[in-house]
């Protein structure tokens, strides 16, 4: 009886235990990378870097951060996204996750001071164009959870020279409305025959297009570059502050 | 005497007119033009001109067309649809593999075939399902696991159940299939999984197969010197888009997809035969009688399975078989009904991958051009200048309709090994550029010349086949969720309803009592618009 409740024990023990990669040799990992470029870059990005699918590099997942988290989620696919399940062996799976996992350890740290960064993010007006949290304005890209899909780098490109990379939703329509009067705003859906904006004072307009004169779409960023007017620490500051922004 | 006599008259006719009505025979079929009512095969007649002599609905009255019915699919699916309707009653699939049996009048459901599917189902581009075929009081549906399967019409239940392939190998069936005799010709997906593509033929009593045609020939067999090594075992080359039927030389007309893998052919250097190509199978044996490859070894996904259009017409003042066909790589091309050989061929599209094409058809290639590991940008883009969305063509106009994308992709160029059930496609293109994500239009062309005789700009690149008709108008859809009817003449817009939900499907139309009836699938259902009463 004693040592059926040790075996019981032992046995609940180990199903507590965390799922462990066996295959985490260097030969794991370039074999692991190889079959990602393969298989998981076309929606990941050839460094996981993310596309169609979310970045994978940060060490942040939306569906689970364990191990064992991703290897159901490749193995078995994410059911109600475009994420497939895969037909491998274990072993080629542990290899791919062994692959992200050094992508993880080797994610950029951020150099400045997430505090200061914050409050720099009040008192240049970023606030009032971006959401953090529920808080602030709405002509911006909410930035609650940027830190989980952009890497360092966009973050402080986005910051120096905004239009460098302008999602099309913040692309921006110039037109005459039919009494003639000058319209600008972000495009927010547009078909053939009409187009959804929100204009500079955050106000929601529809237009048919055939009503509409000189009609045009900038691709280009409304923000001010802060390229002379932020640099140096207080830039890594900011930028160490918008990198925290990964909610749970 | 008299009286017996026409009773016994009567009595045969209603017994002919029973025996129709439900029955859908192979000279049906034959002689589906004649019966524009119905619409029983996947583009309205064996010629696949997706064209119908119904003229109810004209550009004078297409103005009154108002929503009739709506049957609402309970998925998240991709609905790529094309409905049969026979004698009143509509058959379509609903993705994955169900297949629905509804009163083409007002929508309302007969039976339901549900599909039990295995859990893990890897298909490239969705779990789609482009439609049914019918013979008797049969429907076929082919399954995204890869099976053949034969339903009563009248009940649902299933009459037999063949596996085609092994879904875990890749392996999947999203084409409608075809009837032709007493066969189901029925093709194969997985060009983006290495899987050997192929055509079968099924008898349709039994479900066995009668012939399969394997498109990637093997070492030995003629074709099989343009795959070096083994390559020929994952060569792709699927069937997955339904083609046509030319009964008077038997002949099956079918395109085959892209050879695998997609986007680095270090692997399977040579011409791959028979990929990217136009077939022409006996349609009792399922030998080839000939063949046209579009694109020799192509390295940019650029299949070949267009709808064929087969026209029998004047060729540079002689009477000549014809099949008219505007290929996902840009070029719109006529070739010799007979003998496949290559008459014609223009850009219809924006393409910077050939300088034309030589006298047999060949493209001229322009250097740099391949995928590469920086990545190339080449128009048209991954998704080509056209798909496998339905071309039209109408008698009445003698034009050439069809959807068409204006766009390049960044064809990049990985690396690539095989393994079974996974995705072999040896590259990241990236398909769509976000800051130039193209545009497109439903187009007319002459196709005897490839001019373009009018363009209907569309702000997105459409997924939506055409139909024309008679009543002089070409029906067409959005991925913006607009569902038009334009002047077939003019191209100038008639109608249009906007559906709130991306079309990618083909339009049909049909008679039910004496009412003309327009369907489309749209978002997760399939809308069906009548003139107003």
């Amino acid at each position: 009886m004693r040592t059926l409740v040790a075996v019981i024990w032992a046995a609940s023990l180990a199903a507590q235990q965390p799922l462990r990669n066996p295959r985490t040799s260097p030969e794991d990992i370039a074999l692991g990378a190889k079959t990602f470029r393969s298989h998981c870059a076309p929606c990941h990005g050839m460094h996981a870097e993310g596309g169609r699918g979310p970045n994978l590099a940060s060490g942040r997942f939306y569906r689970g951060s364990s191990d064992a988290n991703l290897l159901t989620n490749i193995t078995e696919g994410i059911p109600g996204t475009e994420m497939p399940a895969l037909f491998y062996m274990e072993d080629r799976v542990w290899q791919i996750i062994a692959y992200i996992r050094s992508l993880n350890a080797a994610a950029e740290r951020p150099a400045g001071d997430v505090s200061r960064g914050a409050a720099l993010f009040m008192s240049k007006g970023c606030i009032g164009c971006h959401r953090v949290g529920g808080e602030g304005g709405s002509l911006g890209p909410d930035l609650t959870g940027v830190g989980k899909i952009r890497s360092i780098e966009h973050l402080r490109q986005s910051i120096v020279d905004p239009s460098a990379d302008v999602q099309p939703r913040y692309w921006v329509a110039s037109f005459k409305d039919d009494s003639g009067k000058p319209v600008e705003g972000f495009v927010m859906n547009e078909d053939t025959y009409s187009v959804q904006l929100m204009d500079l004072n955050q106000q929601l307009h529809s237009y048919q297009k055939a009503a509409l004169r000189g009609y045009k779409v900038e691709k280009v960023s409304k923000m001010p570059s802060y390229k002379d007017s932020l640099t140096g620490e207080p830039l890594n500051d900011l930028v160490a502050y918008l990198a925290s922004l990964r909610p749970e | 005497m008299k009286m017996q006599r026409f009773a016994v008259t009567c009595l045969a006719a209603i017994c002919f007119a029973v025996l129709v009505r439900g029955q859908v025979t192979y000279e049906r079929l034959l002689n589906a033009g004649k019966e524009p009512g119905n619409w029983m095969t996947y583009s309205g007649s064996y010629r696949s001109w997706r064209y119908s002599s119904l003229d109810q609905i004209t550009r004078q009255t297409a103005s009154r067309l108002k929503v009739e019915w709506v049957y609402q699919m309970p998925t998240t699916l991709m609905v790529e649809t094309t409905p049969l309707v026979a004698d009143g009653i509509m058959y379509l699939t609903e993705p994955p593999s169900n297949v629905v049996a509804l009163d083409a009048a007002t929508g309302r459901q007969y039976w339901k075939y549900r599909r039990e599917l295995p859990n893990r189902i890897n298909v490239c581009c969705g779990q789609v399902n482009r439609g049914v075929a019918i013979l008797g009081n049969r429907i076929f549906v082919g399954t995204v696991d890869a099976h053949l399967v034969a339903l009563d019409a009248k009940t649902g239940a299933v009459l037999w159940d063949v596996r085609v392939a092994d879904h875990t190998t890749g392996h999947s069936i999203t084409v409608a299939p075809l009837v032709v005799k007493d066969t189901v010709i029925c093709g194969i997906s997985g060009g983006e999984y290495g899987v050997r593509g192929f055509l079968d033929a099924y008898d349709v009593a039994t479900g066995k197969r009668r012939w399969r045609f394997w498109t990637v020939p093997e070492p030995g067999q003629p074709g099989g010197e343009t795959w070096p090594g083994d390559a020929w075992k994952t060569g792709g080359a699927p069937t997955w888009t339904t083609g046509s039927f030319d009964a008077e030389q038997n002949l099956i007309i079918w395109g085959t997809g892209n050879p695998s893998p997609d986007w680095n052919g270090d692997s399977r250097r040579g011409d791959n035969l028979y990929s990217d190509s136009a077939i022409a199978l006996d349609a009792d044996t399922g030998k080839l009688k000939w063949y046209f490859q579009f694109v020799p070894h192509d390295v940019h996904d650029w299949d070949a399975t267009q709808v064929p259009i087969l026209v029998d017409g004047e060729w540079r003042g002689q009477p000549r078989k014809l099949i008219y066909w505007a290929h996902r790589n840009g070029f719109y091309y006529v070739l010799d009904r007979e003998k496949g050989t290559f008459l014609f061929g223009t850009p219809f599209a924006k393409q910077t991958w050939a300088k034309g094409l030589d006298s047999a058809g060949h493209p001229i290639r322009l250097p740099n051009i391949d995928p590469s590991p920086e990545g190339t940008y080449i128009w048209p883009g991954v998704q080509g200048a056209t798909n496998w969305y339905s071309p039209s063509y109408n008698p009445l106009t003698k034009l050439f309709y069809l959807s068409v994308w204006e766009n390049r992709s960044v064809y990049r160029k990985g690396e690539q090994e095989y393994s079974p059930g996974n995705r072999y496609i040896g590259s990241v293109p990236l398909i769509d550029l976000p800051e130039d994500p193209g545009h497109g239009a439903v187009r007319a062309l002459n196709p005897q010349t490839g001019e373009r005789v009018w363009n209907y700009d569309l702000h997105t690149k459409p997924w939506a086949g055409v139909l024309s008709t008679a009543g002089q108008l070409v029906f067409g859809g959005s991925d913006e969720g607009h569902f038009f009817a334009l002047d077939a003449e003019t191209g100038g817009e008639v109608w249009r309803q906007n559906l709130g939900g991306i079309i990618r499907a083909n339009p049909v139309t049909y008679l039910v009592n004496g009412r003309q009836f327009v369907s489309i699938a749209a978002g997760s259902a399939l809308f069906t618009f009548a003139l107003a009463r």
